[in-house]
């Protein structure tokens, strides 16, 4: 697939890619800012559309779902993890984390249940009622996690998750996200500049000028 | 450095159109209003000049007595004065068509038989124009028309025109035609003249007269020819310049023009919350930009300009766009303005083209670039003192706002509280203004509350939109209690306009009740015959044969005539009710709020004894035991104040005198009113019907007791319709700032909305969100609107009115109109909050998550 962005002059975000990531693989993308990674993690999460190309998820292209059935797809099958948290600064750690469970329609009370587990497993049981400009990077990245999986997703998406931490919390925030592929065999993909963190990835995907340039193992051409 | 930050500013003006506009079209609006309504006035003051000048011609000074006139023998004394030149009198008579039907036509009597020198605008050569001069004075039903008024109903010479008069309808002959000009200017050309004997005659004057211009001899000064005037006549006859009869008339309306100046005010003040607002919003929009521009060397001083610079360049646009509007604006209400005039003060006009008034201009100008820069102060100020590392930090942390400033609510409440303590214990003064400030002290007070009562209206709603439309209306509120930088603005809009709304509503409710009570203790009769369809009509009055012939009719028991005209009590004009006392009382016997009914009665029935209204006790400090000065036309006499009422046909007050006494003292024997109480057993509706045709033919309208209080209502609301177009402007305007509130709501949001739609929310479920924040800004902009309407509506009647006129009312607060409000400032809030919900359902999420 291909993304170019209009401008007076065509950005070419991404240039031909073509990649497949198997389910439960941990993979890490790599390469230097405008390499095109946050861009494919936008195209794979149906944030944005390709210029050409389709996107398969689980065997159904993006392209012919419309924006209703990708929006109940990154609800409940993908998980998104920023480097910038995006959390909503209104709302307490635990509203966060059930936000898309009331979208869904979930009880409140059921939806409470399921999100102070989740903050339980990271960790912030004592946080729960703390809005986000009331606690750490380190803590806002873990209410991130939370968030991300509360729908159990077939898919974690993670744009530089420890990109705004010291590198101790990061690598605390990576030994979570392993511990959560152990336990839920999530599929994680990871875009990251930190060679640690990808080395907790199966593969590794290097990105230059909008190009796959190595990692892309048997299953890219 | 100023043109790089006038380059950053341009560059945010192109990407917030409509916030841009939304903050043009708040000036533009304030200053519009405050261009219109100082435009109004001046015209409705000068057309009120003009046509006591013009109608004055070339006179100096003018002699006159009310609208019951005074004995025509003046004019000898007044000739005989040393110093008059010329002296010629006068009647006035506004008189309706039959033939050709439906025309008002304002008729001077004049001396035809002179030489008309003082009117030589009026006609040409100082003459009328008639074929047979003769024929024109020596027949009592001549009459001339102004050339304007025969060609637009294509009437000739010798052509049959039937007016209605007091005695029935008359039919006169158009003999004479003069020009519209001068005199025949005034009215719009609905000007006719008959010789002053024949118009005594026609429309029953007897001996009287309205008035007598003068002019002076050139060796005489104007005012030392006034003075000698004075001390020859009766006090009750008042000799005054012309120019300074325009004044007394612009007194009458002068309640009309204070509620102008409310309005623009009022304009005004949501302006600058709208400025505001605008300008708190573009400091969180540009919230980082700051940041960066502070950490590459602006300093502080240079932020602050650049917000002050931008304030003042769209104040410029704003106030050159308000003016022109504003002079659209005046166009159409010159109009109601008008209207109002005529049918509530019975106030001749002449119809004035609109000036563009370049002080007025200048002015407005002023006063929109002040309003703006004002508006903008403290977030220039706070864009000024924004620490740069906090501003260039993300967004979690900048959208934390600071909590509730308890400083802040000690001073709302004690503002509050000490404005409701001024009205409740300090003596009220009529025409002491600075009382209406109690209003500005709890506006500032709630104001100043405002952040509280949005934390705590989030509080309570909170659980309310979560439990009816889930997460959506839990993000909606918190996000407006998050951002009172950003809501505040906006409730305080609401609140202001719904305030005003609510206690205007509740000002009129309350003086309608009082109204109410009023009539009901004096008018009790059961019928009443009314020679006008106008509260302060001076066109017709019945004879006291009329009178007489309803008393003689078997079914009447008591037939009370009454005559209402004017008369000066310190330079104010009060109206003068002339009864016949005993036959009032019987009729209506509760009629006092203070004094012994049954002392009263006899005392007025003797003429030795006045009542009076309270707001005229108010105004001029006299009370029951008191004298009274009162000047007419044959002398100044004195009464002891033997009773109170409260009482509202005059802002100015009311003394209510025997009949008798009024026509010893004013040689008029006119009757305006009859109040009918029928004998026991007469069908009232079959005795309105024998009325109707004993007076067949007389201008006369009789209406039941709930019928009249029916006609004085719909004149109440005639009068309020000010305040209603007030009102309207008061919610549109409020409005205004809800859509530019939630434009500004979405746009700043952007991020969040994205981050709200990548965790999975629909598209709906976005509109929803915004939908609800505008919902829950609606509420807490209502509830506020709803406690400032009470504070408002005990402000106006408690101090305003008193104020004003003097009057004490009872308050009435309709809760009805807070009730209503609901659905409507739901559906406002709505609407105003749908094109921002359907953009913000439409962001592009992954540039929205990028959005910084």
């Amino acid at each position: 697939m291909t993304k170019r962005y209009q401008s007076s002059d065509q950005v070419v975000a991404l240039d031909c890619v073509n990649l497949n990531i198997s389910r439960g693989e941990r993979v890490a993308l790599m390469g230097p800012s405008g390499s095109g990674k946050s861009t494919l993690l936008n195209l794979i999460s149906g944030l944005d559309e390709p210029t050409s190309g389709s996107i398969y998820f689980e065997d159904r292209a993006l392209d012919t779902m419309t924006d209703n059935e990708l929006t109940l797809l990154r609800r409940k099958k993908i998980g998104l993890i920023f480097q910038t948290f995006n959390l909503l600064p209104t709302l307490s750690a635990i509203e966060n984390v059930s936000l898309p469970l009331r979208l869904d329609g979930k009880r409140r009370r059921n939806a409470d249940k399921r999100s102070t587990e989740l903050l339980e497993r990271v960790g912030l049981r004592e946080r729960l009622t703390h809005r986000p400009d009331e606690l750490s990077g380190g803590e806002r990245q873990r209410i991130a996690i939370a968030r991300a999986l509360v729908f159990e997703p077939v898919v974690l998406l993670a744009d530089e998750p420890t990109g705004n931490l010291d590198s101790q919390t990061g690598a605390e925030i990576i030994a979570l996200l392993d511990n959560l592929h152990d336990e839920f065999g999530t599929t994680i993909v990871l875009v990251t500049h930190n060679d640690a963190a990808a080395e907790h990835c199966e593969r590794k995907i290097s990105m230059r000028d909008g190009r796959i340039v190595s990692g892309n193992g048997s299953l890219t051409q | 450095m100023t043109n790089g930050l006038g380059l950053v500013t341009i560059r945010q003006w192109q990407q917030h159109k409509l916030r841009l506009a939304l903050t043009i079209v708040g000036v533009a609006l304030g200053v519009a209003v405050f261009f219109a309504v100082r435009s109004t006035t001046r015209t409705l003051v000068d057309s009120l000049n003009s046509t006591i000048e013009k109608l004055a011609g070339k006179a100096t000074l003018q002699v006159a007595a009310g609208d019951a006139g005074f004995p025509s023998e003046y004019l000898k004394v007044v000739r005989e004065t040393p110093g008059v030149a010329l002296a010629e009198p006068v009647t006035e008579t506004l008189a309706e068509t039959i033939s050709p039907a439906g025309e008002k036509l304002l008729i001077l009597g004049l001396d035809t038989g002179s030489r008309l020198e003082l009117y030589s605008d009026m006609f040409d050569e100082g003459e009328l124009v008639v074929s047979n001069p003769l024929a024109f004075s020596s027949r009592s039903d001549s009459i001339a028309v102004t050339r304007k008024f025969a060609d637009r109903l294509g009437i000739k010479d010798g052509d049959k025109l039937t007016l209605q008069t007091q005695s029935g309808r008359k039919d006169l002959i158009v003999r004479g035609f003069f020009k519209s000009e001068g005199g025949g200017e005034v009215y719009d050309g609905n000007v006719a003249v008959m010789d002053i004997f024949a118009a005594r005659e026609t429309f029953g004057k007897g001996n009287r007269i309205d008035r007598i211009d003068v002019k002076n001899t050139p060796y005489v000064e104007v005012d030392k020819l006034a003075e000698d005037l004075r001390d020859q006549l009766p006090a009750g006859v008042r000799v005054e310049r012309p120019s300074l009869r325009g004044q007394a008339l612009e007194n009458t309306v002068s309640s009309m023009h204070f509620g102008l100046t409310i309005m623009s005010f009022l304009a005004l003040t949501i302006c600058v919350f709208l400025i505001f607002n605008s300008f708190s919003i573009s400091l969180n929009q540009r919230w980082k930009e700051i940041g960066i521009l502070r950490a590459i060397g602006v300093q502080r001083r240079g932020v602050r300009m650049m917000f002050l610079g931008e304030s003042a360049l769209l104040g410029l646009i704003g106030s050159i766009i308000g003016i022109f509007g504003g002079f659209f604006l005046a166009m159409a209400a010159i109009r109601v303005v008008t209207r109002v005039s005529t049918t509530m003060y019975g106030v001749v006009t002449t119809p004035q083209g609109l000036a563009f008034d370049t002080q007025f201009a200048i002015e407005a100008f002023a006063v929109g670039m002040i309003v703006s820069l004002i508006a903008a102060w403290l977030p220039a100020r706070a864009a000024a003192r924004l620490r740069p590392v906090l501003a260039l930090t993300n967004v979690e942390t900048r959208q934390s706002e600071q909590g509730i400033n308890k400083a802040r609510i000690v001073a709302g409440v004690a503002l509050v509280i000490l404005g409701l303590l001024l009205i409740r214990f300090t003596r009220v003064q009529v025409g002491m203004n600075i009382q209406l400030f109690y209003s500005v002290l709890m506006q500032i007070g709630m104001i100043m509350l405002l952040p509280m009562f949005i934390r705590l209206g989030g509080r309570l709603i909170r659980p309310v939109l979560g439990r009816l439309f889930g997460v959506e209306g839990v993000i909606a509120v918190e996000s407006m209690a998050a951002s009172p930088r950003r809501t505040v603005a906006t409730v305080g809009a609401l609140m202001i306009g719904l305030s005003f709304v609510i206690a205007h509503a509740a000002f009129i409710q309350s003086q309608k009740a009082a109204l109410d009570r009023s009539l009901d203790k004096t008018l009790s009769s059961d019928l009443l015959v009314s020679s006008s369809e106008q509260l302060l009509g001076r066109t017709y009055h019945f004879s006291e044969e009329t009178a007489n012939k309803i008393a003689a009719m078997p079914e009447t028991a008591i037939a009370a005539p009454m005559r209402v005209t004017s008369v000066s009590v310190g330079g104010e004009e009060v109206s003068l009710s002339a009864h016949d006392m005993d036959k009032y009382f019987a009729s209506s016997p509760n009629l006092l709020d203070f004094g012994d009914p049954a002392l009263a009665r006899a005392a007025t029935a003797r003429g030795e004894g006045a009542l009076i209204s309270t707001n005229f006790s108010l105004r001029t400090g006299l009370g029951l035991g008191d004298r009274i000065q009162i000047e007419s036309p044959n002398g100044t006499f004195e009464l002891p104040i033997v009773g109170m009422l409260d009482y509202f046909r005059s802002e100015k007050g009311t003394i209510f005198i025997d009949r008798e006494l009024y026509k010893k003292y004013w040689n008029d024997s006119d009757v305006d009113y009859v109040f009918i109480d029928a004998k026991p057993g007469v069908d009232i509706a079959a005795f309105k019907q024998k009325l109707q045709q004993l007076l067949t033919g007389e201008h006369a309208f009789i209406y039941t007791h709930e019928e009249f209080k029916g006609w004085v209502t719909r004149l109440i609301d005639q009068f309020f319709t000010l305040t209603y177009l007030q009102m309207v402007i008061a919610v549109f305007v409020a409005a205004i700032g809800l859509v530019n509130t939630m434009v500004i709501s979405v746009s700043e949001r952007r991020r969040e909305i994205g981050i709200f739609r990548a965790v999975g929310g629909l598209r709906r479920q976005v509109a929803e969100m915004v939908m609800l924040e505008a919902v829950a800004i609606g509420l807490i902009g209502l509830f506020t609107g709803a406690i400032m309407g009470l504070f408002g509506a005990y402000f106006l009647v408690q101090t305003a009115a008193k104020v004003v006129a003097g009057f004490t009312v009872e308050l009435v607060f309709p809760w009805w109109i807070v009730l209503i409000s609901i659905p409507f400032v739901l559906a406002v809030a709505a609407i105003s909050a749908f094109v921002p919900a359907f953009n913000a359902s439409r962001i592009h999420v992954a540039e929205a998550i990028g959005y910084e």
